[in-house]
This record gives structure tokens, sequence and C-alpha cells, in this order.
């Protein structure tokens, strides 16, 4: 019996380990910043802020609705649910209030378009490979 | 059932050409990801019915007629200056005016933007960024219901309430309270002889005109809050110039609209819910020196719920009373000599429906609707008794709908 309730126990925890995803926000390596708050996260990808402090213009990156590690950035870095943000983009793509994020098909293509793309802002999962990346902190 | 005559089929297939045409260039552009250019689309069909009623058609059959297309482009011609344009093809039944039309096209000018506040004007043909649905309310994917709650989202009033040509200004803070957007705009709309006809019946030979649309608007997102909250106001005027041989007269009416939103959001369940009163002046009009100045209410709440990952159920409750001192529509039939069956001044419904996204991008909506009085049924000036026959009528629809 109290095998059972530790296997449990462990699988409750590698559960939890896989529903809750750490992510890391992150910038081209020029972007001048190196810590934002919630709300200016939140300005970022609703897409009302366009430009950096230096002027550069901001590129922002997605992955898709129902990736797990978009799900999990959502609501640990932007305190918002996917679908919060789905009609936020539907809103201004549909009635011309702005441009949608452009949304690529893995962590690993967000990598690579964030350290290459200038102004490029994006989301990893936790992980001590950062080359070419700069991790900006959000703070409340 | 009502088959799209063979022009709207001509029609669509243009329509369908450019947004094919429009997902090739979205398709050419995946390889340039901060393309200046961005297109998107959307196609919808479905199926709906309202026996009894003139809400789509007059024979109580199963009607097509529902039909959404859609094709958008957003040109950033520089950091602080974009175009906009999109072109739509809506087929409502005598819900609204059938057709290909231009539903916006302005320029947005980026006066100030830094990570405290943003200042945007726009110039051309813009959307109605006031209400929580008016600006997307023709991309069925973007509301929560096939028909919009009628209480608010009159579809009779739908081409005058959709949009303005004029200027617009939207300012956005973020403040210790939280986030503050004020929308501002003046403008107008051209009423065509048929939209003039779904405003005030068949009957009107005349010219109508819209003077010009003020409305404003503030929302806030309280911070570390679910939880938004907003206030519009609307002001407008409209005038009727009479034909040679006409059954109204010269008039003018004023329209003004006080409303109140909120939107709470919870991880696997969503409540919006919007009150409207609505004041409507009519001067001459209907005869040389007549005079009424009338206030409508209505409200609605809509929940829902996230039944599994792809599927959404929807219970929402809309109600309407076309004068706020007469709330069951005896004194307004009485004033008709009971000509008028007093159900015609309230509308209140009930509504049922489920969503199922197959993918990101592909929808199946359907939805019944329980309705007792028929208030918000066509014409809003003259009570269309031959077809709105019942107090009790129902209505069910289903759509399919595609974006990209």
């Amino acid at each position: 019996m109290k095998d059972v309730k530790t296997k449990l126990v462990i699988a409750g925890s590698v559960l939890w380990a896989c529903s809750a995803l750490a992510t890391e926000v992150v910038t081209h390596p020029a972007v001048p910043m190196d810590q934002l708050t919630v709300t200016q996260l939140r300005g970022i990808y609703s897409m009302r802020q366009q430009n950096w402090p230096d002027g550069t213009a901001v590129r922002v990156f997605v992955l898709p609705a129902k990736n797990q590690l978009h799900q999990a950035f959502a609501k640990e870095k932007l305190q918002m649910f996917p679908y919060q943000l789905d009609r936020i983009w539907q809103k201004i793509t549909y009635s011309g209030l702005g441009a949608a994020p452009v949304v690529l098909s893995s962590e690993q293509q967000m990598r690579e378009m964030v350290a290459t793309t200038e102004g490029a802002i994006g989301y990893i999962e936790n992980s001590d490979e950062l080359s070419k990346l700069k991790v900006i902190r959000v703070t409340q | 059932m009502n088959y799209p005559s063979l022009k709207s089929f001509v029609l669509r297939s243009k329509l369908c050409l450019l947004l094919l045409l429009g997902c090739s260039l979205q398709l050419q552009a995946e390889g340039l990801k901060t393309d200046k250019v961005q297109w998107h689309g959307f196609i919808s069909q479905g199926l709906i019915q309202a026996p009894e009623t003139n809400f789509v058609n007059l024979d109580d059959s199963i009607s097509a007629e529902l039909t959404d297309l859609g094709v958008n482009m957003s040109w950033a011609l520089s950091d602080n200056l974009r175009l906009a344009g999109q072109v739509v093809y809506l087929d409502g039944g005598r819900r609204y005016v059938k057709g290909t039309r231009l539903d916006y096209l302005f320029l947005d000018w980026t006066l100030h933007s830094d990570f405290d506040w943003q200042l945007d004007m726009f110039v051309g043909r813009f959307k109605n960024q006031h209400w929580l649905y008016s600006a997307t309310r023709d991309v069925p994917f973007t509301r929560n219901a096939i028909v919009l709650p009628q209480s608010v989202y009159f579809d009779s009033f739908r081409d005058i309430a959709v949009g303005s040509d004029g200027l617009a200004f939207k300012v956005t803070r973020n403040t210790a309270m939280g986030e503050i957007e004020l929308n501002w705009s003046w403008g107008s709309t051209n009423l065509g002889k048929e939209q003039s006809q779904i405003l005030l019946s068949t009957l009107a030979q005349g010219d109508a005109e819209q003077e010009y649309v003020h409305q404003a608007s503030v929302f806030w997102r309280p911070e570390q809050s679910a939880w938004q909250l907003g206030l519009s106001l609307l002001d407008s005027d409209f005038s009727y110039e009479k034909a040679d041989l006409d059954y109204y007269d010269d008039g003018a009416m004023t329209v003004q609209r006080v409303m109140l939103n909120g939107r709470y959001a919870a991880e696997y369940w969503e409540l919006s819910s919007e009150w409207v009163q609505e004041r409507l002046d009519i001067s001459d009009f209907y005869a040389p020196g007549f005079k009424r100045n009338s206030f409508s209410q209505g409200w609605y709440v809509q929940g829902r719920y996230n039944l599994l990952p792809r599927t959404w159920a929807l219970l929402s409750l809309d109600m309407f009373d076309l004068d706020k001192d007469d709330r069951s529509g005896r004194k307004f039939s009485a004033s008709t000599g009971g000509l008028v069956p007093a159900y015609f001044g309230y509308q209140d419904e009930l509504t049922f429906g489920l969503t199922y996204d197959f993918k990101d991008n592909l929808r199946l909506t359907m939805e019944h609707h329980w309705v007792k009085g028929t208030a918000r049924l066509a014409y809003p000036v003259m009570p269309d008794l031959q077809h709105n026959k019942s107090e009790y009528w129902q209505m069910w629809a289903m759509q399919l709908m595609y974006w990209f």
C-alpha cells in the first residue's frame, strides 16, 4: 500500500512538473533592456508597444496557442490565459488596429529567430543554453 | 431551403480568389517573418432558420444566407505610420445588406508610444471600437455566438453601428490602478437605399442620411485582476428627405446611447455583459409636427465554459424593452389602438451554444435561441405585423469557420 502511495506521489510530481513548464523571456542580444514589468510585457504582447527605448522596432514571436510552452508563458509571465491573448490578437488583426505576432512552429525556431532578428522578443523553456539570446527578468 | 443566388455565388467566388491570393502571399511571406505587410482573412458558411419571423427570410425555410468572408492587409509604411484595410462579403439574409463592401481602410498614425502610454490617430473608414464586440462583429470566430445579443447588436442597425468614415483617437495608459484605454471617434456612414429600407421598411422611398456619429469610451483593466470594465457614449443625428411619392414625411432623428460593459476571465470560464440605454427622438417623419422621445433599455449576460480541451459551451440571456417606462408593451399597443400587439414592445432571449475547434483556425459553432417578443426584429420604426406573428419563437444556427 505504501509503495502505491509513493508511486502516486512521484507520478503526481512528474505530472506537475510537466504541466508547469518554467519559461524564460528572451530577446535579441542588442535589445537595450534587462528587465520588464508584467505590465510592460503585456503591453508588448498586446502589440501596443511598438519600439524599444532606443527606437528599434519590437518584433514579437510566439508559439501556437495549443503549445504547452506558450500556455505556460501566458499564465506564468503575462498572468493571462491563452484565450485572452488570442482574442486581443484577433481583434487587432481583423479590425485593423495592428499586426499580430509572428507564430513560429517550434522552440528551436524561436531561439533562432529571436537570436537573429533585431528587436526580437520571445520565450523559451528554462535552459542553460542561452548563447546569442538575452534573458529578460520579469518583475511585478 | 434558400440557396444563394448565382450573382452572390459570383461575388463569393471573386472574394474566394482574393482570399486565396492572400493565402499565397502569406505563404510566400513565411520566410520573411518581419515583413512590413501582413495579410489575413476568414471564410465561413452556415445554416440558419428563424420560422414565423422576418429575421432571415419570409418563407420560414432553412437558409444558407449565413456567409462571412473577408481579407485584410496591414502595411507598416514607417515606424509610426500604418495603412490597414479589409474587404468583406456578408450575407445574413434580411438581417442586413447583402454584398461585398469595404469594411475599413484607414491610416494609423502613432503619435506617441512608450512603456507608459500610447496615442494613435486614425483617419479614414474605421471600425467602432467602443463596444465589446463592435469592432469584429462580422468576424465569426471573434464572437461568442453566431447571432449576437440583439439588445445591443441590433442587426438592423449593423451598417450604421459597425464603423464610420472620419477621425478617431485611441489612448492607452498604464497607471498604478491598472490599464486605462480611452477611445474617441467622430464620423458618419453613408446610407444606401437598401440600408435605408432595412431601417425604415420598404415604404421608405426618400433619402436617409446620418449627419454624424460621435462616440467616446473608456475601458479599465485593474491591476492584478481578471476584470475589464467599460463605459461608452454615443450621439448621432439622422435626417430623412421624402421622395415625391412617399409614405413618410421629411424628418429628423436623434439616437443617443449610454452603455456599460464588463468581462471576467477565469481559466476555464468567462462572463461578459453589456447594458444599454438608448434615447430615440423623432421629429416629424411620420407626419408634420409629429414628436416622440423614448428611452429603450437592454442588457445581456453571456457565460462560456471550457467543457473539454477544444469545446466551449455558451449560455446567454438577452433582455430588451423598447420603452423603459412600458416594459410590458401595453401602452405601446394601446397607442396604436391595439393594432400592434404588446409583444412588439420587448424581446427576451435565452441562447445555448456549443463551439468545437477542429484546429486552431477551424471551428464549428452551433446554437439555439428561445425568444419571447419581437421588438428587435425589422423594422425599427414600422412593426412588421404580417411576418412577425408569434410572441414566442425559436431560432437555430450552425456555422463552420476558417481563418488565416
